[in-house]
């Protein structure tokens, strides 16, 4: 019984090996339009999808804005080509982690966090390339034969082990290691052909190996800002679903440079020019993360290409308001009395400017403000206890 | 695919390796002197839930899409026929030009947790929290009052949600099951749970739930179908002689 266990765990194991490295061709390969299900398995994987579209259509995480969902499809079918992007749905969350995902039938969920930190037109279109080359693989019907050929085998490895009194510890481990392995599999193929689309586009394709080189440049400040110490392993653990960020950005970069296509415009402007309308409201999000050192790397990461402007004063002093040492209000009272300075002047950040300035103990500073914000808010919420604040 | 959804399926088939039949569940809760009598209010049917598919060998649901339209189809056309026993108006939700679609399918979700929250803390005895142990027939839960001013559920006084699941045993699951029926482990092979619950559309009260977690009848079939509604809708208050089961 043994050999016959370790036999059909190793030729699963075998069956989910990492695809080799050596690929040089980055021509687009052909594309079917109006896919439709076949098996058995693949309907019921579509119908699945179906319903999660269905609830995420009534989804209060919804994003409405019109001009905002228009730039994505943009961004989408600038990298693939409108062949292929126009029969996925996108739905924009409003969710402030770094994510974007993929179902079956072709619907594609982006989190407001992806946009607010990718730095182009041409990094989003990376990312958005990947997700819609998980979809061309179909790759989630995969994901799931191979998760339920492995849980089958792990059933019956445990019933007869179980039986015949044999240790199968190592077996189930290898199982339940394909399951993993073969999902990093799939991201990697998922890169390699998001790579091609974006070298088939207008775009650089050295955008995608910056998302990556981005995305761990945060995690080191979001470390430092938590006094811990970064790490990033070259080598995926047993259970990350992913490769690392670092060989992602390295094989990616490696790609780039075979290609070549440096020269392309990334545009940058047009990707905060779109975000622009909801920033505020994202930026919000992002700084109840309470992650002082991330949410610092993004707003420098977005005020290099912008400037800092009054939304990402505002921000920042948000930032330091919520982290609350006494010597923090008197730099949050800078940034409001920036942002204020600047244009970006909702009552909020009256109110903000004011409490603040309470804070850090210049009360006649903060009477004028808080009284402006009552004057600009009569009916806010808290308008009584800001009246109170006045009066003391 | 994270770690989670792994180890919820090993957790899954360990669990059908021990797992032990729970048959001191309760089923039915109703509002304490909660009566409704024919001919008196207006129901309005909810969009059911209804999913079907089979189980794999190590546990994990296959949607299946020939069988949850089939048993949609034929659940859906039950329920229209035996409406007239139920002693008082049924009419299917709908939305019209409310716009309130969005809110509707959060109040459908509220209801799912209200109604598994009923299953696990109520009706399972070993679970039953504090409150409700005093007094045994006491079922006293809300979805609170907001329904009360939706436009979409304007002139209805109670609404009916009913929710099935269906997970058939696949040929490896009841293989398994054999050889652990000869080695003496219990493995369960097949799940079919389903629920139905009437709530008050001014209070948003729960008045009556009915929950099982081992239905019979093959909601792939029209005769499965009807019986799997006759058991969803067993001591619906107020329905009225003449039924057919």
């Amino acid at each position: 019984v043994r050999s016959l266990l370790k036999s059909a765990a190793m030729a699963l194991a075998a069956a989910a090996a990492p695809l080799s490295a050596a690929q040089t061709d980055y021509t687009l390969p052909p594309y079917t339009p109006a896919y439709e299900p076949r098996t058995v398995d693949e309907r019921g994987a579509w119908m699945q999808a179906d319903e999660y579209e269905r609830a995420m259509q009534q989804s209060p995480l919804l994003v409405t804005d019109e001009g905002l969902k228009a730039y994505v499809r943009r961004v989408l079918c600038e990298t693939v080509g409108h062949d292929r992007c126009d029969s996925v749905r996108i739905y924009v969350l409003e969710s402030p982690h770094f994510n974007a995902s993929m179902m079956a039938n072709g619907v594609m969920a982006v989190n407001t966090g992806l946009l607010l930190r990718v730095r182009s037109e041409a990094e989003l279109g990376s990312v958005l390339g990947h997700e819609f080359a998980h979809f061309e693989m179909r790759h989630i019907l995969e994901d799931f034969k191979n998760r339920r050929g492995a849980s089958d085998a792990l059933a019956w490895v445990a019933m007869l082990g179980g039986i015949s009194g044999t240790d199968t510890s190592s077996s189930q481990m290898l199982l339940l290691g394909s399951i993993y392995s073969f999902s990093r599999t799939q991201e990697t193929q998922a890169d390699l052909l998001g790579f091609k689309y974006l070298a088939a586009s207008s775009y650089p394709s050295t955008a995608s190996a910056e998302v990556w080189a981005n995305l761990m440049a945060e995690q080191d400040a979001t470390a430092t800002g938590r006094k811990r110490k970064a790490r990033h392993s070259y080598n995926a653990g047993f259970s990350d679903s992913h490769p690392t960020d670092l060989k992602r950005a390295a094989y990616l970069a490696k790609a780039a440079r075979e290609v070549g296509d440096t020269g392309d415009d990334p545009r940058v402007t047009g990707h905060y020019e779109a975000m622009r309308p909801m920033l505020p409201r994202l930026l919000h999000s992002q700084v109840r993360m309470h992650d002082f050192g991330g949410t610092e790397y993004i707003l420098g990461s977005i005020a290099r290409m912008t400037g800092w402007t009054g939304e990402l004063l505002f921000a920042r002093g948000e930032m330091y308001q919520l982290r609350g040492n006494p010597r923090d209000f008197v730099t949050a009272s800078q940034f409001y009395r920036q942002a204020i300075a600047q244009g970006f002047a909702p009552p909020v950040a009256h109110r903000n400017l004011g409490i603040s300035l309470l804070k850090a103990g210049a009360a006649s500073e903060a009477q004028p403000e808080l009284a402006t914000y009552l004057q600009l808010a009569p009916d806010a919420t808290d308008a009584s206890v800001i009246k109170a604040l006045i009066a003391k | 695919m994270g770690i989670w959804s792994v180890l919820r399926s090993l957790a899954l088939c360990v669990c059908a390796l021990t797992a032990v039949s729970v048959s001191a569940q309760e089923k039915t809760g109703i509002k304490e002197g909660f009566s409704l009598k024919p001919g008196t209010a207006r129901i309005v049917l909810m969009r059911p839930t209804v999913r079907v598919g089979e189980q794999s060998t190590g546990g994990l649901f296959e949607p299946n899409a020939d069988w949850t339209t089939q048993a949609r189809e034929h659940i859906v056309a039950e329920l229209a026929k035996v409406q007239r026993v139920l002693g008082n108006v049924v009419i299917d939700y709908d939305e019209g030009m409310a716009g309130e679609a969005a809110l509707v399918s959060q109040y459908r979700n509220l209801f799912g947790s209200v109604a598994d929250s009923v299953i696990e803390y109520q009706f399972f005895p070993g679970n039953r929290l504090p409150t409700k142990k005093q007094d045994k027939k006491r079922f006293e839960w809300s979805m609170g009052p907001g329904m009360a001013s939706l436009e979409s559920l304007d002139g209805a006084d109670y609404l009916l949600f009913i929710n099935t699941h269906d997970a058939y045993g696949s040929t490896g699951r009841k293989a398994l099951q054999i050889v652990g029926l000869l080695a003496g482990v219990s493995v369960v092979s097949g799940e079919h749970t389903g629920h139905a619950g009437l709530v008050d559309a001014r209070t948003g009260e729960l008045v009556w739930l009915n929950a099982d977690k081992q239905m019979g009848g093959d909601v792939r079939t029209p005769e499965g179908a009807a019986k799997r509604v006759a058991q969803l809708l067993e001591g619906f208050p107020g329905r009225t002689e003449g039924e057919s089961q």
